[in-house]
């Protein structure tokens, strides 16, 4: 750590004005870097990316977009993409319909046994899936879903619903409750309230929890990776990583390079547009539970 | 209340329509679907195999599915596949040690009474056997493999050594040919934690005149004094400095690379090596020969049997014209086009001495002289687990974590509780 | 209207609100780990012929002479530890970082937070061609530099796999860390400083006696969270290495993975899955008991 300095008589240059850029730049390098170098091997022919010493920067007749062109032309990737969105997108509507509503009871209303249903959805969010896919395996064989997309949907609303209730009840518990008071003295029964008064005002809160849940669900590995053996049906991280070559001796760097970059940008978007929301959904979950 | 349930009946509906809009893409073509899956490499191999089988049977629309190019990655694709219960596949193009486990877990047809025995007798017998799993069988042989001894016939020339029978022939010559400044090393195997380490070691445990696991009674032979003395052979290799520190770490293609390029008087590995020790650019080009593996006097030599087959699942909607696809593959016509093709090795042992198969590869008789030692790794359902649990303990003998002793006598203790003895 | 009847009718409609949650956890979460506490005394594998035959506790017995387990165990703890320890020093050091102000403020806290939002699986190939042993943009840099003379086989060597992977999750998660432990240092008052700057602290002692014990709720939350993250890690190493070379990064989850799915040993996959469940259990009701210590200490102090 770099806080020992103690003593601001030093005359002349001092290297301590640089520690902040310096450790600024670093911060951007460390996290930019690998996702940079996936983008430009992407970018790069066969020819230059195996080149050694390393290209970094390929010249103009070292560009190519032929990995993009192969990655469609061989493998239904529009359809991993919509796959992933799909079901993404689904799984956090369900999410959001069956999470709020609880997280709500559980701020407002008073039911037995409100405590022992908080500790065990934060207990929950701790459990890593591998716990999980035996025992659901088991059900999506004696239901009969393997290869369809309700074997990803049932699961991955489960496992965002713990953060969405910890994060919507902690919005819920900020809400001034003279509104819902006033609310009910003008008539409204408790889910009319709830749906004409307090649905609007969350809606926010509602965005933070979706992008969140979106965030995970696309990213989901194993579940994804057991369910789904149809190809036409793979979701984008699981095709990527099983993306080979049309030999042995030929390991498809760029295509590989490709896949990644296609699988990450949908989310750094997300990202750029919703950082505040991130942070405020995160630490609402992680820190208010 | 009630719009409440009004929204999630709605929600739930909307996501349903959804999922099975889109899950049921009809699927209904004029002529028979069969699907296979194997790597993507193989596929390609396959091409004019399957053009031919598709211009004599008009009906039936053979398709190829291309997977990873790792065999242990195709073989999770089938098993989830079938654990699912909703197979796309019809054929199963199968590893042999793949057949106990595919067959024990009730995912394939038996085949017993879709060919005679007299069909059965003109393939190899290891090949025969590999595809049987409490005496039905499961699978019919396309494609054989087997393990053997490569060596220099240029240095046993210069030297005057004849081809080494037993173990103690083979430290002999090493040793003469590494005091003469012949090669760097004697022996070079495959010694690295994997699959092809097991194999391996089958060939030696044979040649010692011990066994592994016996399929029959379930009894593990792995820490009788036959088996230690197979692993100290290992070891000594090692400690003698006949084989290169290295070939704890090495696969088949180390090895052949070492041995291609001409540091190495003997070899292990499979019939592929070959072709490409005698390509025009190899170094000992035309001066390698191949025998059956070496043993210890007084027993006989053992080949590992490897190799690639047919299986039929039980779940499919089309078990005659799959039937026809296999009975095409493995005929003789389409093993022989695909052998002179690819330089694979049959299963039919007619056509290792066929004129047209000898022609271009001239070596295919003594190949059929290894093939027919070929020992089987054990065909129990619970393979994969025992060989992992081997894999472990002769990798730790082999870096000298442990004694052979302790090595074998732990494994044949993991192994007895794992088949629960 | 009385009293009771309005609460009854609350109760009813918090009821109703919560039970569809209650039931989809249920079903994901208790059913499965329940039912492999059921599983997990049978014997059910292929030598079984894939039927649950009752075995009662020889599963456990098994695990207890399973070498591969135990290995599995090691490198799970080794990983944990290592990633957890290296993610709280980097992510503490990243938040300090991003609490100074500085221009562009606002573009760097974005960037920070993009590792942590992308595809662990997909990233994982990043980290598999960083560290490719001929092509690998490490090795050459290495190489650059001088420090090296042929390329490193990271992915190829039972240690430097089990350093890659590790440097891969810290990339992968130092963001979470920082961005929990941002949030703290963004909730301590700056007078708090000042007060202690004109009593003659130093920086470095304002860290340690302000920072660090006002942050120690985030750090053990964040590290919580981690540990059961780290402790469960799969998709990265089934990418990356698939547990080899030589089983050197074998997780318990791998294991588990390929007992039940490369094995087909369910009964015994499953007792795996209530072993790893009770290790997990109990080091989160151990943490549960120091965050609630610190918290009241905290809570004195202040």
């Amino acid at each position: 750590m770099t806080l020992t300095q103690s003593s601001k008589k030093t005359s002349g240059f001092s290297w301590k004005v640089l520690i902040l850029p310096v450790s600024v730049f670093l911060v951007v390098a460390f996290s930019l870097g690998p996702i940079l170098w996936q983008f430009l091997t992407s970018v790069k022919t066969n020819e230059a990316i195996v080149a050694i010493p390393n290209v970094y920067f390929p010249s103009f007749d070292q560009l190519t977009l032929n990995h993009y062109i192969e990655l469609f032309a061989r493998r239904p990737f529009l359809r991993y993409i919509f796959n992933s969105a799909f079901v993404a997108f689904t799984s956090t509507l369900l999410c959001l319909g069956f999470g709020a509503p609880a997280a709500y009871a559980l701020a407002r209303l008073k039911i037995p046994g409100r405590q022992l249903i908080l500790t065990g959805v934060l207990i929950v969010t701790l459990f890593p899936y591998i716990l999980l896919f035996l025992g659901l395996l088991e059900l999506v064989k004696a239901l009969n879903l393997g290869n369809n997309y309700l074997a990803l949907i049932v699961p991955y609303t489960a496992i965002n619903l713990p953060l969405t209730i910890l994060v919507m009840r902690s919005f819920f518990q900020q809400l001034p409750k003279d509104l819902e008071d006033s609310a009910k003295v003008d008539g409204y029964g408790t889910v009319g309230m709830l749906l004409k008064i307090v649905l609007p005002m969350t809606l926010p809160a509602l965005v933070t929890t979706g992008i969140l849940t979106f965030i995970f669900s696309w990213n989901e590995f194993i579940f994804a990776l057991t369910f789904i053996t149809v190809e036409e049906m793979k979701t984008l991280p699981v095709a990527a990583a099983q993306l080979g070559g049309a030999s042995i001796f030929e390991i498809p760097y760029g295509t590989i390079a490709a896949a990644t970059v296609l699988g990450t940008v949908p989310l750094v978007v997300l990202v750029l547009f919703f950082q505040r929301k991130i942070v405020q959904g995160l630490t609402a979950g992680a820190v208010k539970g | 209340m009630r719009s409440n349930g009004g929204f999630y009946l709605a929600v739930a509906a909307i996501a349903l329509v959804l999922v099975l809009g889109i899950h049921n893409l009809a699927f209904s073509q004029r002529p028979v679907k069969v699907n296979v899956l194997m790597q993507a490499l193989e596929a390609a191999q396959w091409q004019s195999i399957v053009e031919e089988f598709e211009e004599q049977n008009p009906d039936i629309d053979l398709h190829i599915v291309e997977g990873p190019n790792a065999s242990n990655l195709v073989e999770d694709l089938y098993t989830s596949s079938f654990l699912l219960g909703d197979s796309p596949y019809d054929l199963v193009y199968m590893d042999i040690v793949w057949t106990p486990k595919f067959a024990a877990a009730g995912w394939l047809t038996d085949l017993s009474d879709r060919i005679s025995d007299e069909e059965l007798s003109e393939f190899i017998d290891g090949d025969v056997n590999g595809g049987r799993y409490n005496d039905k069988l499961y699978r019919i042989p396309f494609r054989s493999d087997a393990g053997m001894l490569y060596y220099r016939t240029d240095l046993l020339e210069a030297e005057g050594f004849e081809p080494p029978e037993t173990v103690e022939d083979l430290n002999r010559i090493s040793q003469a040919l590494m005091e003469n400044d012949r090669v760097e090393w004697g022996y070079v195997w495959q010694g690295k934690q994997y699959e092809g380490l097991s194999a391996m070691f089958v060939e030696i445990l044979e040649g010692f005149g011990g066994f592994w696991i016996d399929p029959e009674t379930q009894d593990v032979g792995l820490d009788a004094p036959e088996a230690i003395a197979a692993v100290d052979f290992l070891t000594n290799t090692l400690e003698n400095g006949i084989s290169p520190p290295g070939v704890t770490t090495y696969q088949e293609e180390e090895a052949r690379r070492f041995f291609q390029n001409g540091k190495v008087a003997f070899m292990r590995n499979w019939p592929y090596v070959w072709t490409l020790a005698n390509a025009d650019d190899s170094p000992v080009a035309g001066k390698i020969a191949i025998k059956p593996m070496i043993h210890q006097a007084g027993h006989g030599s053992g080949a590992c049997q490897g190799g690639w087959g047919l299986g039929m699942v039980n779940t499919t909607q089309h078990p005659e014209e799959a039937w026809r696809v296999i009975e095409f593959i493995t005929s003789r016509a389409s093993q022989k086009q695909f052998v002179l093709e690819t330089g694979y090795v049959p299963s039919r042992r007619s056509l290792f001495t066929d004129p047209d198969i000898v022609a271009k590869y001239a070596h295919y008789p003594q190949l059929l002289e290894v093939q027919e030692k070929s020992v089987l790794r054990p065909p129990i359902a619970q393979y994969a687990q025992a060989s992992d649990i081997l894999q472990r303990y002769l990798s730790s003998a082999l870096t000298d974590r442990l004694s052979p002793e302790e090595a074998m006598r732990k494994a044949a203790e993991e192994t007895r509780r794992l088949l629960g003895r | 209207m009385s009293g009771s009847n309005i609460r009854d009718r609350q109760r009813l409609t918090g009821w109703v609100l919560v039970t569809p949650a209650l039931l989809i956890l249920l079903l994901v979460y208790a059913y499965p780990i329940g039912r492999a506490f059921w599983l997990s005394l049978f014997t059910q594998n292929l030598g079984t012929e894939l039927e649950a035959v009752f075995s009662g506790l020889s599963n456990y017995a098994r695990i207890w002479g399973d070498g591969a387990f135990w290995n599995s165990i090691v490198n799970t703890t080794i990983f944990t530890v290592v990633a957890l320890v290296l993610e709280l020093v980097f992510g503490m050091a990243i938040a300090l970082v991003l609490d100074r102000s500085f221009r562009g403020r606002g573009t760097v806290r974005t960037i920070a937070i993009i590792p942590w939002a992308l595809p662990t699986a997909i990233m994982a190939l990043a980290w598999t061609w960083i560290f490719n042993d001929r092509y690998g943009v490490l090795n050459d840099i290495l190489m650059r530099l001088g420090l090296i003379d042929t390329g490193i086989n990271w992915l190829g060597n039972p240690t430097l796999a089990m350093v890659s992977v590790i440097v891969a999750d810290v990339w992968k998660t130092t963001s979470f860390v920082s961005i929990l432990l941002l949030a703290g240092l963004q909730s301590i008052p700056q007078d708090l400083y000042e007060a202690h700057a004109i009593e003659g602290a130093t920086p470095w002692q304002s860290f340690r006696q302000i920072t660090l014990p006002l942050l120690m709720p985030q750090i053990l939350i964040a590290s919580l969270f981690r540990f059961a993250q780290s402790f469960g890690v799969f998709d990265l190493i089934q990418v990356m290495t698939g547990g080899g070379p030589a089983g050197a990064t074998e997780m318990v989850s791998l294991y588990i993975y390929s007992t039940v799915r490369r094995y087909l040993d369910f009964g015994y996959g499953a007792a795996l899955v209530v072993v790893t469940f009770l290790i997990l259990i109990a080091v989160v009701a151990f943490t549960f008991y120091l965050l609630e210590k610190v918290r009241k200490s905290a809570g004195v102090d202040i």
